[in-house]
């Protein structure tokens, strides 16, 4: 027996000691599901994506801002300018910029330089440093210089002054034209991968001088720009210079994979929160006493559709707020006993320009994910809005040349621009008639002109603001900007006494045609507790995790460095 | 592996010399075996020890009388015959205290010798209550204990926790079953938050009628030698299959069949005197808030149903009335039937058993139910009188179904009970539920939720799983002091789920959609004990144990999305336009863990017991460096009766222990490095980004100590007996992710970092204030109190979430407040703690920062359970109830802003909020002359509950989270058992053993008294399930009452 005894102690344990001690046993941890580096070229589209995202309406800055500048009306935080830094928009923008397309275009530009791919640094860099500009347009200092810097030691990135970080912005849009155009043999070059511009750098160079030609107006108020202005429009060519030359991030249809805009997301959200601000409604219609009164505009059965027939009775229980016709919307500010009823079916919402939605052909259907292919772009800057810039720069006198044929220039892009993305990009089953060579385009230009010609030189400018604001409809961020700049278009106020007088504002007398029987429209009482926000809050999830980051701002005084003091 | 067979093969291999003995084995009535007896002849001087298994072996001649004594059994002889082995029955004396308890690694102790506070738990208090689910049947029934149940649905997940949370991350205890962890992972395929089903937790697979033994092993001391996972505590189970320990009789029958009748607990109490609208005023909206049944006599008829079923509404108009029941008649009974066979058998050498289960549940819910099938057999055999081997085996089926819940409100959600507990008074369910082209109709319209009934039958998640558990085990006795254990076991889960939702759902854009999950989990296990049980004098008993673990456990997922039907009907990925792989949709995981341990026991005159067991492990997925790491634990036990030789008419017993211990625990794997994620294509273009998450590359085990101090006392001939224990536990380095600031590039960094401190008290007390020999009364108590808190996290993390629920609300850890507390939005107040009101509107202003708005975690909780026996009859009640702890519910404050429960029946006056007058823009106080000035806006009973916005915050809905929070104590009836033991002469000559018939009832009463009275509300619901995120309420499936017959006969 002994001798059994001594063989477990000789064998068995030994060979489970053995066992623990090969380390191959534990070897098991390497991650096999996920890879540890990735090529540029699958960084960039991601980039792309989560940049314009960030951005766009549904989930991007423009959701809010579009309340802001009076495109849009809700019934969410935006109303009554009370969105927070904990409103789920800033913290998604926030997040989608910070923690998505900044780091992949970091990733991009850490990559590409040492490996001689300069084009796909070049283009990082020039993303980068548009992204970061809409960012301290709509926050004023943010995390910059330390950004994305954790594997770097900071976890806490301070606040840069957006005074600061402007320069470096040029800065960096001239070290990605710089190696946009390296001559260097580069080993790898973006192609379809870039979904912007199909790696043509060309448009990538039209794109950044158009950025910086933006940036330069933003700031002419604090700053003397004559020079860097006159500079870039002295080769009008180097900028952007076509409708196909836009700066804009295509997105698709539903597909193999989910592309669509997320603007279009109204279309199949179970409540849907977008209402067209009757304020934009009313200008577009010729509505608005002060501006463009009594001109229609005939965008706009390609900018909202109307769930409902102009015959269609309300039914009683969902009575409507503003009706006009088909229309149906709530107005910002309302306090109203209509505001909060269930309109989901009712209400217009964005149409096929905007989000890739439905062409109004009267047909009032109710709307769902199937109406539209949601494959409208987000339109950085356009084409259209280069023009604008260059009447806002000749009205002020920072630029040469007549506004009037640069205004004239512009809303015809506008136009165009229209017909462009609806045919480029949307591809929709409905037949939709192009807005350009109807006459109706020329008829409207031709009338807003003549009110241009007998404006005032301020007038001129908010004239220009105004269509430069209805031809950027869907891309929010810029309108806020340039009405933080100039103070056009004039938003509705409901503490206006001409607007709203004694608190009501009247929807078209004769807008609901079939109920309450018979007319008119109720007034609807609007209030507006806080003043226009100068900026949005920082983000919250940001503020709380930063050490480093400053006590939350008051949005209704906090400025932006370029805002005038 | 390889190693493994080899190991087994040469137990195999090698023989021993057999001792020529009288070898027996020792059992009670119930052919239990009694431990460590002292077996002596009569006359003799010397004696030997039985095993833990009741087995004895004794050199003695024919004729000599076997004396076999324990402290807890009555003193029987028995006399050597002819053969070499005898069968010795003893009686056991009442409420022993010196059974036998299997602690960590199998190892068994007898309870005198226990440190350290465990719970042993009577598998027939588990059985024929009406409660399929074994933790659930547990509730109340023992001190230290945290059971929670999810939703009233079939199969729905119980959450289990032993004395507090120790982690940041998963809290459930370890199941070891057969001395095979067992997975009780609650698989969440969708966020439970906007359209998850009550998905299920793992352990529901078990057979409760196959379990033959059950200890809770509660503190870290007892636990420690499990490693890793045993911070939060072990639940140690052993089959019957597992066991196969032989019924005395060589051959046993068990049958048992129950059918039980569940309906929903509680509805609330509706009023039905008001219908839709707003401030007495007619819509076609959600809240009961228009004007009373009385005054208006029709409405226009539902938009949608007369578009859909114009024959239906032959008028433009329908009448204005109430449908009470509305609520009711959406629910039905469900049926619970549970029905099993055991088998025993064999004979002094071999033992076999048997168990073969089914279970078929159907819910209150139409389409929701819940089915198990298990079979179970196992058999061991002593091969020589050296060497004994067993082998089990196992396989469960089950198959849960049921619809989604979550708020409604979040985008592209459906959940079953949007409405469903808060209709408008004057709305027909019973109406079709859907037009003839299949599209759900609800009265009022808009696609705001999905018609209940059209959901129950078109939403619908499955869940089939698939269990099956292996194991061999081996026992070699080298010599009478030298004892081989070895036990091999594998458990795998795999999990195959699919969740439709159908076309025309207001969820997946109208378009449906298919999930499918696909999860396989396997673990293996091999333990390896040397057990020393040196002789060495009268007075010191030592035994000594090293021991060896290794095990492994592995991981594959695949979770896929399809989108949109194309032929409708048909749920496979093939039949859609779109697939998707969700994040993480294809992994592959494993680990492994290499424990070494030992465990020293020195026993002094039976009265005093030093234990000292210690640990090292090594661990796969922590960084080379770190992934060695030692624990140890020491615990003392005291009997001091026996001690101080103490004898009085009032104290029996009484024994004190201490404990301290440490345990250490590893990372989840592929924990070490950086990666980045290949995500979905964009516009035809293959895409990926860097993963949010960071790793530490220097991350190390994480700790938890706890020191415990405990007393059994026994007084008045055991008329009472005390267990009670104090802990205090301590975790620290603990691993978790940290999340950064959105601006560091990272969501998070996986770290070590923070301290969580579990302090707590727990109580059994057993009291039998009657005792004659045909009328017994015994009252069993069980009290549980733990305080848990988050001592502190890491430097520049003020805070962060357990798992993001809603922006106004989610459970938190924070420095100094307990743990997973409520943070939400709250109203403004003044210094004074006066309400700040908007004078616009007379309803309150919503801050825009969050605070703490509630604390889930109860203050205590008590199980008292009454039993009486008289004759053959018994009856048995246990109540319960749980004080503290908060709730944010959905359901609730739905109840009070929809209007409809008679709490706001009283509505025709108005309302001034108290507070005093304040700016909605700058959050301050009006101030009037230097002072604040008091609210006197009145308001209607309507914009109390429900206002539009939170700009006009009240109390119900649209306001801070902070006024949807109740404290949820309750107190319940939750099970009650009258039953019959029919008398073996009435079966005559039928073969049948014994027979009992009894009635069940569960959850028959109860009561939360701070929630709003007509809510009925039960607190005991859950949206989250077994994760961590407790205290939040949305839209859940209230509780279900269960009234059960149920017949047990023994063959």
């Amino acid at each position: 027996m002994t001798t059994y005894k001594l063989n477990i102690f000789k064998v068995i344990l030994p060979s489970v000691l053995l066992l623990g001690s090969c380390k191959k046993f534990l070897d098991v941890n390497k991650n096999i599901n996920d890879p540890i580096a990735v090529p540029v070229a699958i960084l960039l589209p991601d980039a792309e994506k989560n940049l314009a995202n960030s951005l766009a309406i549904g989930g991007g800055l423009s959701q809010d801002l579009a309340v802001y500048t009076h495109q849009m009306s809700t019934r969410e935080a935006p109303d009554q300018y009370g969105v927070t830094g904990g409103d789920f928009n800033v913290q998604n923008a926030w997040s989608t910029f910070y923690d998505g397309a900044l780091v992949s275009l970091d990733e991009i530009i850490k990559a590409a330089t040492p490996a001689g791919n300069f084009k796909y640094a070049g283009i990082a860099k020039i993303l980068k440093a548009y992204g970061c500009s809409q960012f301290v347009d709509v926050f004023g200092d943010i995390p910059f210089t330390e950004a994305n810097k954790f594997k770097d030691g900071v976890q806490f990135a301070k606040f840069d002054a957006s005074k600061d970080i402007y320069p470096a912005l040029i800065a960096m849009i001239n070290e990605g034209l710089a190696d946009i155009s390296n001559k260097a043999v580069n080993p790898k070059v973006p192609k379809e991968d870039d979904v912007i511009y199909g790696g043509d750098t060309t448009k990538w160079k039209k794109a950044a001088n158009t950025i910086k030609l933006k940036l330069y107006t933003q700031v002419r108020k604090v700053q003397n720009v004559q020079a860097d202005v006159t500079a870039l429009l002295a080769t009008p060519a180097n900028l952007i210079n076509t409708t196909a030359e836009s700066f804009l991030l295509p997105y698709g249809p539903q597909g193999a994979t989910d592309d669509r805009n997320p603007g279009f997301g109204d279309y199949f959200a179970t409540q849907r929160a977008n209402h067209i601000s009757p304020w934009f409604y009313g200008i577009l219609k010729g509505y608005n006493p002060n501006i463009f009164t009594s001109i229609a505009d005939p965008r706009v059965p390609y900018y909202f559709y109307n769930q409902m027939k102009a015959t269609t009775a309300t039914r009683e229980g969902n009575q409507t707020e503003y009706r006009d016709g088909a229309f149906v919307s709530i107005y910002f500010g309302s306090v109203g006993p209509d505001r909060d009823r269930n309109q989901q079916g009712t209400i217009s919402v964005m149409g096929m320009y905007p989000v890739g939605g439905r062409y109004d052909q009267g047909d009032g259907l109710n709307v769902n994910a199937t109406s539209g292919t949601g494959a409208a772009p987000y339109r950085f800057i356009t084409y259209a809005d280069r023009l604008y810039l260059e009447a806002e720069l000749i009205n002020v006198g920072l630029a040469p040349g007549d506004a009037k044929t640069k205004l004239q220039a512009a809303i015809k892009e506008s136009f165009r621009q229209v017909d462009y993305v609806i045919t480029t990009y949307v591809k929709p089953s409905q037949t939709v008639p192009s807005l350009i060579g109807t006459g109706l385009d020329t008829a409207y230009t031709r009338k807003v002109l003549t009110t241009y010609d007998a404006a005032s030189a301020d007038k001129k400018l908010e004239i220009i603001m105004t269509e430069k604001w209805i031809s950027s409809y869907g891309s929010a961020v810029d309108q806020y900007t340039d009405y933080r700049r100039t103070t056009y278009p004039v938003l509705f106020d409901p503490r206006n006494a001409a607007m709203a007088p004694g608190g009501f504002v009247q929807p078209p007398i004769n807008g609901d045609p079939v109920n309450p029987n018979p007319p008119p429209q109720k007034a609807v009482p609007v209030k507006q507790s806080l003043a226009f926000p100068l900026s949005l809050p920082w983000s919250t999830s940001e503020l709380e995790k930063n050490q480093a980051a400053p006590a939350q701002k008051n949005p209704q005084t906090y400025k932006v460095f370029w805002q005038q003091p | 592996m390889f190693t493994l067979v080899c190991m087994l093969l040469l137990f195999c291999a090698m023989a021993f010399s057999q001792t020529r003995a009288i070898t027996g084995t020792i059992r009670d009535a119930k052919g239990e075996p009694v431990p460590f007896a002292t077996v002596k002849i009569k006359g003799g001087k010397s004696g030997v020890s039985a095993d833990a298994n009741g087995k004895f072996s004794i050199n003695a001649k024919q004729g000599d009388v076997l004396v076999v004594s324990a402290t807890d059994i009555t003193q029987k002889e028995i006399t050597v015959g002819s053969g070499n082995t005898v069968e010795v029955e003893v009686i056991r004396s009442q409420a022993s205290l010196s059974e036998v308890v299997v602690t960590a690694s199998g190892i068994r102790r007898t309870d005198k010798a226990l440190g350290y506070a465990i719970s042993k738990v009577d598998p027939d208090a588990l059985l024929q209550k009406s409660e399929p689910d074994m933790l659930k049947g547990l509730q109340g029934k023992v001190a230290g204990v945290d059971i929670r149940s999810s939703q009233g649905t079939p199969g729905a997940a119980t959450r289990i926790q032993i004395r507090g949370n120790a982690s940041f991350q998963s809290t459930q205890p370890l199941i070891v079953v057969d001395g095979v962890p067992y997975s009780n992972t609650q698989l969440t395929t969708s966020s439970q938050t906007s359209g998850g089903t009550a998905y299920g937790s793992g352990i529901a697979n078990l057979d409760p009628n196959d379990i033959a033994t059950m200890n809770v092993l509660k503190g870290v001391a007892a636990s420690s030698l499990y490693g890793s996972r045993a911070a939060a505590g072990v639940i140690l189970i052993t089959t019957k299959s597992g066991s196969a320990s032989r019924n005395k009789k060589g051959i046993g029958v068990n049958v048992r069949s129950s059918v039980s009748w569940e309906t929903v607990a509680n509805l609330p109490q509706y009023q039905n005197d008001y219908g839709t609208g707003a401030n007495f005023g007619y819509s076609n909206s959600n809240g009961s808030w228009g004007p009373s049944f009385a005054s208006l006599d029709s409405i226009p008829a539902w938009p949608d149903y007369k578009a859909a079923y114009p024959d239906l509404f032959p008028s433009a108009n329908i009448k204005y009335r109430a449908y009470p029941n509305n609520v009711k008649d959406l629910f039905k009974t469900g049926m619970l039937y549970e029905n099993s066979v055991g088998i025993t058998g064999g004979d002094d050498k071999s033992s076999v058993a048997l168990t073969l289960s089914n279970l078929t549940q159907s819910g209150y819910i139409q389409n929701s139910d819940y089915g198990r099938n298990n079979v179970g057999i196992g058999a061991q055999t002593k091969l020589k009188d050296w060497i004994t081997v067993g082998g089990n085996f196992s396989y469960v089926r089950s198959k849960q179904k049921g619809g989604y819940f979550g708020e409604n409100q979040v985008d592209g959600a459906s959940s079953l009970f949007a409405r469903t507990l808060f209709l408008g008074r004057n709305w027909d369910l019973n109406l079709p539920y859907q037009d003839r082209n299949g599209v759900p109709l609800t009265p009022n319209g808009g696609g705001q939720f999905d018609n209940p009934r059209w959901a129950a039958l078109n939403n619908v998640a499955t869940t089939f799983e698939e269990r099956t558990i292996a194991g061999a085990r081996t026992e070699i006795r080298v010599n009478n002091w030298i004892r081989i254990n070895y036990n091999f076991g594998a458990n795998t889960s795999a999990i195959n789920r699919r969740e439709i939702t159908e076309i025309n759902s207001r969820a997946a854009e109208g378009l449906g959609r298919l999930v499918v999950d696909n999860f396989r989990q396997q673990e293996l296990e091999s333990v390896l004990l040397l057990t020393l049980n040196p002789k060495l004098n009268d007075d010191f008993d030592l035994r000594v144990i090293f021991g060896n673990e290794i095990n492994q456990r592995t991981t594959t997922r695949q979770y896929a999305t399809g989108s949109q039907f194309i032929v409708p009907g048909l749920y496979t990925l093939d039949n859609t336009k779109q697939q998707t792989f969700n994040p993480s949709g294809d992994t592959y995981s494993r680990r492994r863990l290499l424990g070494y341990y030992t465990d020293i026991t020195l026993g002094y005159k039976n009265y005093a017991f030093l234990n000292v067991s210690g640990r090292v492990d090594k661990s796969s997925t922590l960084p080379v460096k770190n992934n060695t790491y030692f624990y140890p634990q020491a615990s003392l036990s005291l009997v001091f009766t026996d001690a101080l030789n103490i004898k009085t008419n009032w104290l029996d017993y009484g024994k004190v222990r201490a404990s301290w211990a440490r345990v250490g625990n590893d990372a989840n794997p592929n924990s070490i490095e950086d990666v980045f994620n290949v995500g979905t294509n964009f516009l035809g273009q293959a895409t990926a980004s860097r993963s949010g998450t960071t790793f530490d590359p220097n991350l190390t085990p994480e700790f938890t100590n706890e020191i415990e101090v405990g007393t059994n006392l026994s007084f008045w001939k055991k008329r009472i007996n005390l267990d009670l224990s104090v802990y205090r536990k301590i975790s620290t380095d603990l691993i978790a992710p940290v999340s950064l600031p959105e601006s560091a590039g990272y969501t998070q960094l996986y770290t070590n970092f923070g301290e969580i401190s579990n302090k707590g008290i727990e109580i059994d007390l057993t009291v039998r204030p009657i005792q004659t020999k045909s009328f017994n009364w015994d009252i069993h108590g069980a009290f549980t109190k733990n305080k848990n808190i988050v001592v502190k996290l890491k430097d520049g993390i003020e805070r962060f979430a357990t798992g993001g629920v809603l922006t106004s609300i989610s459970p938190y850890f924070e420095a100094g407040l307990p743990y997973g507390y409520l943070r939400g939005t709250v109203s403004v107040r003044d210094a004074n703690g006066n309400l700040l009101i908007n004078p616009a509107t007379g309803g309150m202003i919503v801050s825009d920062d969050q605070a703490m708005i509630g604390d889930p975690n109860p203050d205590y909780k008590l199980g008292i359970t009454n039993s009486f026996s008289y004759k053959g009859f018994f009856l048995s009640a246990l109540f319960d109830m749980t004080k503290g702890g908060d709730m944010y519910s959905v359901t609730v404050s739905s109840e009070l802003g929809r209007g409809v429960t008679k709490d706001t029946r009283d509505r025709e006056t108005s309302w001034v909020i108290p507070g005093v007058y304040g700016d909605p823009s700058t959050k301050q106080p009006i101030l009037l002359g230097g002072k604040t000035v008091p609210n006197q806006t009145r308001i209607t009973t309507n914009d109390l509950y429900f206002t539009s916005s939170a700009t006009f915050a009240t109390f119900a809905i649209n306001t801070a989270t902070e006024w949807n929070v109740y404290d949820a104590t309750v107190y319940r009836l939750r099970e009650v058992t009258l039953g019959y033991e029919i008398p073996k002469s009435l079966f005559g000559k039928l073969p049948i053993n014994g027979a009992t018939i009894s009635l069940s009832g569960r959850n028959l009463w109860f009561i939360a008294p701070n929630f709003p009275k007509y809510s009925n509300f039960d607190p005991e619901v859950n949206s989250f399930g077994a994760t961590n995120i407790q205290g939040i309420e949305l839209s859940a499936a209230p509780t279900t009452r269960r009234y059960g017959v149920n017949l047990n006969v023994t063959f």
